[in-house]
């Protein structure tokens, strides 16, 4: 599928501070996440595809143009910054349909175009209060109506899911999930790893303005196979249980802990494919079997470390 | 989409918590115009053209300083300038846009001055008052040059805003005092030189040189007007060239 964006060794300094780092990578459509610590340059790469920074070295295309202060570019793209500042004195809805008009809808379009990304954002029946009175979900979702109002091929979203409740953060990942349906390319920027592996398997990963990986997180697991995998075992019985584990041969250590035990492999799917037959076969009991290192936070740590 | 810009920043500059104040000090020169009479009490012209070059005209540059600051500092201070930017609008269309617009309140602002000022001196008769076309015409050709010159200080300076109150005060008020040709150097010999004001007694030292007359400025209005044009003409296009070449992020961001 043709990219929407593209980034070619692409680097941008800060007089001495390095921002990004000879970065390569290619934006299509679906969800994206752009993952990495706070400094890691996630900013930095939403900045020089929106247009607002330059590169240092290297190029950076959206649609095939270069980004920087090019008005055919934001007929592209919609952008959700990060920072929580507006003009606190309007109401969303002159917020956004102001901001349609300078999209380029004539009035009677802006009108109705942000009567729609309100619904769409769940504002339509809050926005004729002061923004100044908004709440941080409120706020968030006004950002994401504003991105989307001139129909981007593309919304880059910087932090998105800051600040918001549990129950703001589903919402908001089910209109990012309806909004990649409709093939938008989104770009999510987080350093929340465990939201992001909710909403996308996509990812590129940024660490001290490098990238350090990119792709499926899957296929980025199986690369990190020679870090053990942790899985935790609840039993009633600890003890019982490692005497019958410590034999198989991808069982590189089991450790009896309070709540039951803990073991390290390198062969995890061999391990579970294993275990129904060790349980009946033993007469075993188990209350709950959970891995902390079957997610985003422990991918990001192993190639971080690496 | 000029038009909508332009009155998307002038429906901001003129919010009521901004412009108020603005109107109380153009209004104040009534009272002042009135308690400067009783004091001097010279002829109507002199007093009328003390009082609007002492005051008015320091009222354009000193709102002209506060209004250019809003243009491009304020959004990136405000962090606001990213919603400006990332618009399909070509920058200079924006900045032009909301110069003018700032230009536009210093001028109302400052023709509310003049009103006050001329009411102070010669009551409701305002065809009685031989400078007031003049100024008007100084008002808005001043409102240009100066809201230009303070744009492109914004644009270029961190925290200009000093740089422009600077100028506004100290450089204007001193420059055209001084002998030699240093007075070229100020926008204000050339306002002086289109409102055609009159010279006053010199015997009033304090207030001729407040009245920026302490000096050798020799500009009639004909050399005035072109080189202001010039002037506005050409920092206009170099600002609008500089905000479409240069980064502009929110304030903290820009390290």
């Amino acid at each position: 599928m043709k990219p929407i964006v593209e980034l070619r060794n692409a680097s941008r300094w800060y007089g001495q501070v390095m921002g990004l780092n000879d970065v390569t990578c290619q934006i299509g459509p679906g969800i994206t996440a752009l993952l990495g610590q706070n400094g890691a340059g996630k900013s930095t790469m939403m900045r020089l595809i929106t247009g607002q920074l330059r590169t240092t070295t290297g190029e950076v295309l959206v649609g095939g143009m270069q980004p920087f202060a090019n008005p055919e570019v934001y007929k592209l793209l919609g952008y959700c910054p990060e920072i929580d500042n507006f003009y606190e004195y309007m109401t969303g809805r002159q917020f956004v349909q102001n901001l349609a008009r300078l999209a380029g809808l004539s009035p009677e379009r802006a009108k109705s175009r942000t009567q729609e990304v309100l619904e769409i954002v769940g504002m339509a029946d809050r926005c004729d209060r002061k923004i100044a009175g908004y709440s941080k979900g409120m706020r968030q979702r006004i950002k994401l109506a504003q991105a989307m109002l001139h129909d981007p091929q593309i919304i880059l979203l910087d932090e998105p899911l800051n600040g918001l409740d549990p129950v703001g953060r589903r919402d908001y990942m089910d209109l990012l999930g309806y909004l990649a349906d409709q093939g938008k390319g989104i770009v999510v920027s987080s350093h929340i790893l465990f939201e992001v592996e909710q909403l996308t398997r996509s990812i590129l990963l940024l660490h001290r303005g490098r990238l350090l990986a990119t792709g499926d997180i899957r296929v980025i697991r199986e690369l990190i196979d020679k870090h053990p995998h942790r899985i935790r075992i609840e039993t009633p019985d600890p003890r019982a249980f490692a005497q019958n584990l410590v034999g198989l041969p991808y069982v590189l250590s089991v450790e009896v802990t309070a709540e039951g035990l803990e073991l390290r492999t390198r062969e995890p799917g061999m391990f579970y494919d294993a275990l129904p037959a060790l349980i009946v076969d033993h007469g075993l009991r188990i209350d709950g079997l959970w891995s902390p290192d079957n997610n985003l936070e422990s991918v990001f740590r192993y190639l971080v470390e690496a | 989409m000029p038009l909508f810009l332009y009155t998307l920043a002038l429906r901001d500059f003129l919010r009521p918590r901004r412009i108020v104040v603005w109107i109380l000090v153009a209004l104040s020169l009534l009272a002042l115009g009135l308690v400067w009479r009783s004091v001097y009490a010279g002829s109507p012209r002199e007093d009328y053209a003390s009082l609007s070059s002492i005051f008015v005209f320091r009222l354009i540059a000193l709102s002209s300083a506060i209004f250019a600051t809003a243009i491009v500092t304020q959004e990136v201070e405000q962090k606001t300038i990213v919603y400006l930017l990332t618009r399909p609008i070509p920058r200079w269309q924006l900045l032009a846009s909301r110069m003018l617009a700032a230009a536009t309140v210093v001028f109302g602002v400052t023709v509310l001055a003049i009103l006050a000022t001329s009411i102070a001196i010669y009551g409701f008769r305002f065809g009685s008052n031989p400078l007031l076309v003049n100024d008007l015409k100084a008002a808005a050709v001043g409102s240009l040059a100066y809201v230009s010159l303070f744009t492109m200080f914004t644009l270029v300076i961190n925290r200009a805003m000093v740089v422009c109150l600077i100028y506004a005060f100290l450089w204007e008020v001193g420059i055209p005092n001084f002998s030699g040709d240093l007075f070229y150097t100020s926008i204000f010999s050339y306002l002086q030189a289109i409102a055609e004001h009159p010279a006053l007694p010199t015997q009033q030292m304090l207030v001729s040189a407040l009245a920026g007359q302490g000096g050798d400025a020799a500009l009639v209005a004909g050399t005035a007007w072109p080189v202001l044009l010039i002037l506005i003409g050409s920092l206009t296009g170099l600002a609008m060239w500089w905000f479409t070449h240069f980064e502009y992020v929110p304030r903290e961001d820009a390290e």
